[in-house]
């Protein structure tokens, strides 16, 4: 494999985000043999280039588990497989840091989740970017998990992502019956940034319930980037789904680009979505300030609950925190 | 202590041509009196509201208007709203994830901090809501609940003020706060504007009807007509325009 295999912006799944054309200045590392897996690029790079990928298998059993992992720069461990027997419940959380341009840091994880009958996995991802925000930053983020659900499972997760050179965080879920879906996000591209936010839900069997929150916000410079696909098999009766991914472009110049999908065979559903890109609604900014809000703060203040919104209120406190704390970093810091 | 002069502006909409609405206004409200602007639509009532607070897409070409000697028209919308001015919106926005008290708290203290004063502490700010609430009879639950989302237009004007009550403005432009009002809640709301009439304080109603003056009582009534005030008076003059509508008034150039 070499870097013409790669997905370029004339791969249908990949056009908003050119792996390609971004990893052109790493074709010095990409020594590979043999063709593309059907698992996909992500899968291929995080075992070429994830230390100890597919190395580990966690092992849920006990309910109420919780633990943690992470990726940073000069260490792409993560587990290349993810199994919750059936009655257990787990709380994963992943944090990808990226903190400056000159490291060029490659940091792709792939990873295979089983959720056996009846268990329940929350799974939060935070990718956070401290490099100054103006700085065009080097960092590949590749994170792709497949996730099998079994029945009555219920599989929830909760994506923060500020993107780097490329951030690119996949999902793909396939339900069994009465499994419950729920993939809420928020991203934050500041200049410099693009963040890629890619999901594919299958309903393979009856009364699946799904519910997807992305908010994001783009700023001058910034790239945001949804592609949120439900399919609905013929087997999938009686599902009952919902999409949503809604993007304020902040500046002018912010860039959004959103693809939301439903492919529906089976005839007893209700499925819905709905997508919207817009600014902020500047009436609203004037009655906050004729309150006496001043602009910045106003503004902030509209932005950051149009974002919180998407936060699960499964979510538990310290963490809620943490979000919080990023957002609000993150509209202070480049307002 | 609201002096306007002259004034002149021009909406200015995103697309299509800015149009002349206030053509070249004069009116001055002095401290401890209430007066009422009444006028037919599109008389220009609701542009002179935005543009004393300052609202985007309005554009002053002429004349003045000062607030306490202060010339209004330079300042930032929010450094008004700390010099103590404010409006009680016609139509009161939705501000999705605010919940109510968070919003008014963010407000008083911004508009502390501007003035130069400490902060408003938690349990005096939740003595202060409590009593504004009560005399309002809004519902506790209601101010825990995001800023007017989901709110009838009577509970929407009743948050006004209680807004109002909560950052005890010294100026208050009152725009239509009768519309979406029965009587009983015209009367609730009434009463909380009355409260804050006194001394130091100065209030301009904007009305198309008399009978929120039942209420409100002014002491001087102002007939705006396209841009410019045509006719001033007592309060009697309110009760001749409910008798004979605004027709007379109209016919003046």
């Amino acid at each position: 494999m070499d870097l013409a295999d790669l997905p370029s912006r004339r791969t249908e799944a990949w056009k908003w985000s050119d792996l390609r054309a971004a990893m052109s200045n790493q074709e010095s590392v990409l020594i590979g043999t043999g063709a593309m897996p059907a698992e996909g690029p992500i899968a291929a790079l995080a075992e070429m280039f994830g230390d100890g990928y597919g190395a580990s298998a966690l092992v849920v059993e006990a309910p109420g588990d919780t633990f943690e992992s992470g990726i940073t720069e000069g260490d792409a461990g993560q587990y290349g497989s993810v199994i919750v027997k059936a009655g257990a419940t787990a709380t994963m959380i992943e944090r990808i840091g990226v903190s400056g341009s000159r490291l060029r840091p490659f940091l792709p994880a792939y990873a295979r989740i089983e959720i056996e009958p009846g268990a329940a996995l929350h799974r939060i991802v935070m990718q956070a970017n401290s490099a100054p925000a103006d700085e065009r930053d080097a960092a590949i983020v590749l994170n792709e998990v497949v996730v099998k659900l079994g029945e009555g499972a219920s599989f929830r997760q909760f994506v923060v992502a500020e993107g780097s050179r490329l951030t690119r965080i996949e999902t793909s879920v396939t339900a069994a019956g009465g499994a419950v879906v729920e993939m809420n996000a928020v991203y934050l591209a500041a200049a410099n940034r693009h963040v890629d936010l890619t999901s594919r839900v299958a309903h393979a069997a009856p009364g699946v319930h799904t519910r997807q929150l992305v908010r994001g916000v783009a700023r001058k410079g910034g790239r945001g980037v949804f592609q949120g696909k439900f399919l609905v098999e013929r087997a999938g009766q009686k599902t009952d789904a919902e999409m949503a991914h809604n993007a304020l472009l902040l500046e002018e110049g912010a860039e959004v680009f959103a693809k939301p999908e439903l492919e529906i065979y089976a005839d007893d559903v209700a499925c819905a979505h709905g997508n919207t890109a817009g600014q902020i609604d500047e009436d609203a900014v004037f009655y906050l300030r004729q309150r006496g809000i001043p602009d910045i703060e106003a503004r902030a203040m509209i932005t950051r609950a149009f974002l919180l919104e998407a936060l699960p209120d499964w979510i538990d406190e310290a963490v809620r925190a943490e979000v919080e704390m990023r957002i609000d970093a993150w509209l202070g810091g480049t307002s | 202590m609201l002096e306007l002069n002259n004034l002149h502006a021009h909406v200015v909409p995103e697309d299509g041509p800015s149009r002349e609405i206030l053509k070249g206004l004069s009116l001055a409200v002095p401290a401890g009196e209430v007066h009422a602007i009444m006028g037919p639509n599109g008389s220009g009532k609701s542009t002179l509201s935005y543009v004393l607070t300052g609202k985007h897409g309005y554009d002053v070409t002429g004349g003045s208007a000062t607030f306490d000697g202060t010339d209004l028209l330079s300042l930032e919308p929010e450094v008004r709203a700390a010099k103590g001015l404010f409006l009680s919106f016609q139509y009161p926005l939705e501000i999705a994830g605010v919940p109510v008290m968070t919003f008014v708290r963010a407000a008083m203290n911004a508009q502390r901090k501007a003035r130069g004063e400490p902060e408003v502490s938690a349990p005096e700010f939740l003595k202060l809501s409590k009593l504004a609430a009560t005399k309002l009879r809004i519902d506790s639950d209601m101010l825990k609940r995001p800023l007017n989302v989901g709110f009838s237009g009577g509970e929407k004007k009743r948050l006004e003020i209680y807004q109002m009550l909560m950052l005890q403005p010294r100026f208050m432009i009152l725009d239509e706060t009768d519309s979406g009002l029965d009587i009983d809640a015209l009367k609730v709301v009434a009463e909380g504007v009355n409260a804050l009439r006194g001394a130091g304080r100065g209030m301009l109603v904007i009305t198309h009807y008399q009978r929120l003056l039942d209420y409100i009582k002014p002491d001087r009534v102002h007939i705006l007509s396209a841009g410019r005030i045509v006719k001033s008076g007592g309060p009697d003059l309110a009760l001749e325009l409910e008798k004979s509508g605004y027709d007379q008034f109209l016919k003046v150039d």
